[in-house]
């Protein structure tokens, strides 16, 4: 089953957020159809979605048809998905997430899952870790790296 | 013939004429005391003398005669003796003096000699010497004066490398500080919202390098 991962969800962290979720609609759909089976006047409410939840099944209203078989595709994509962690100055907001994802899952891979971490120090950009390789586009990195040049145009100033 | 030469044969005259001289007078004095005191002549007459037959006092006075003549003669040869003998001795005097004259001025002069040929080697040696220190004076200076440029050019290389280490040491202080000025300045308040041009910019300019690192991960 081929899952088309709405923007805002980002990590194998939020798959497993909606696997839970999912499991938990799961019993509850099985128990509505019980009682349903057996009274017919069941009153009980369905429990809450999340947005992303919503956003997914949206997105995949044919792989959504069976539940299991949907949980049992997050959980083999949360283990197999590609996945990189991306380091900003600040925590990512959800504009910055999806705009990240958006790209990401356009250029480099359709099903990547994106870790969010921040640290202040880097003052601006991002750095990105893939398996063993580090891409650091921080503006720390850039000023750390133009240091030799400080001197010559304070000398200049 | 030189006059040395014909001086030293009339010594030797002189001295054959006084042994000749010397030589009868002796014989004379030995005949004379022999005919008188020989006790076989006195007591046996085998021969009567000459003047045997003469009055004794006219032998007597003969004999006196005789002796006067004898003691004459002998006596003039005697001064004659000493006179050749006086003459001898000055010239043999002059000779000695003129000997040692020319010994001493021949000693002298070979004395000189040997002192300015000593003179003449001590100065060459001199020379040779002072032109050895000389030669070797030059050699210092030309040595000092290298060692100096290469101590001053090396000094000059050690001033350059310290202070050339120093700036460095000052520029990456200064960098430092600048980076730590910006860190905890802009460490606050950062806008993600602006920096996703950026952030898109840059993995839009790395993206080959991003799928190789994620396929190099799968």
């Amino acid at each position: 089953m081929k899952l088309n991962l709405p923007s805002v969800i980002s990590s194998g962290q939020d798959l497993g957020g909606l696997v839970l979720e999912l499991r938990e609609y799961s019993r509850w759909l099985n128990h509505y159809n019980i009682l349903k089976k057996v009274s017919s006047s069941v009153s009980e409410e369905p429990p809450a979605m999340s947005p992303a939840l919503k956003d997914l099944l949206r997105e995949n209203k044919k792989e959504s048809e069976n539940i299991e078989e949907l949980i049992n595709t997050l959980d083999k994509l949360k283990d197999d998905a590609p996945t990189i962690t991306v380091t900003l100055a600040a925590p990512a907001t959800k504009d910055i997430k999806r705009i990240l994802n958006d790209w990401l899952r356009k250029n480099i891979a359709s099903n990547i899952l994106v870790n969010y971490q921040f640290n202040a120090t880097l003052l601006g950009g991002m750095v990105v870790r893939a398996g063993s390789h580090i891409f650091d586009w921080s503006y720390r990195r850039q000023i750390l790296a133009g240091r030799d040049k400080f001197p010559e145009v304070l000398r200049n100033v | 013939m030189t006059g040395e030469q014909i001086l030293q044969y009339s010594i030797l005259a002189d001295i054959f004429f006084m042994g000749v001289l010397v030589s009868v007078a002796i014989r004379h004095l030995y005949l004379h005391f022999k005919h008188k005191n020989d006790p076989i002549e006195v007591a046996k007459p085998h021969e009567k003398p000459q003047g045997a037959h003469l009055p004794p006092a006219v032998r007597e006075r003969m004999i006196e005669k005789s002796e006067a003549e004898f003691e004459s003669v002998l006596n003039k040869s005697a001064e004659q003796l000493q006179h050749d003998l006086q003459i001898t001795t000055g010239q043999l005097n002059k000779k000695l003096e003129r000997l040692g004259s020319e010994i001493i001025g021949t000693e002298m002069r070979r004395y000189h000699l040997d002192i300015e040929k000593l003179r003449e080697t001590t100065e060459t040696a001199m020379t040779g010497a002072q032109s050895q220190i000389s030669q070797h004076q030059e050699d210092l200076k030309t040595k000092m004066a290298k060692r100096q440029e290469e101590l001053e050019a090396q000094m000059v290389e050690n001033v350059k490398a310290e202070q050339e280490v120093m700036i460095k040491n000052i520029d990456t202080k200064l960098a430092d500080a600048v980076i730590s000025f910006l860190t905890e300045t802009m460490q606050h308040d950062i806008d993600l919202g602006s920096q996703s041009k950026y952030l898109i910019s840059m993995l839009n300019e790395h993206k080959d390098e991003l799928k190789k690192g994620v396929a190099d991960e799968a």
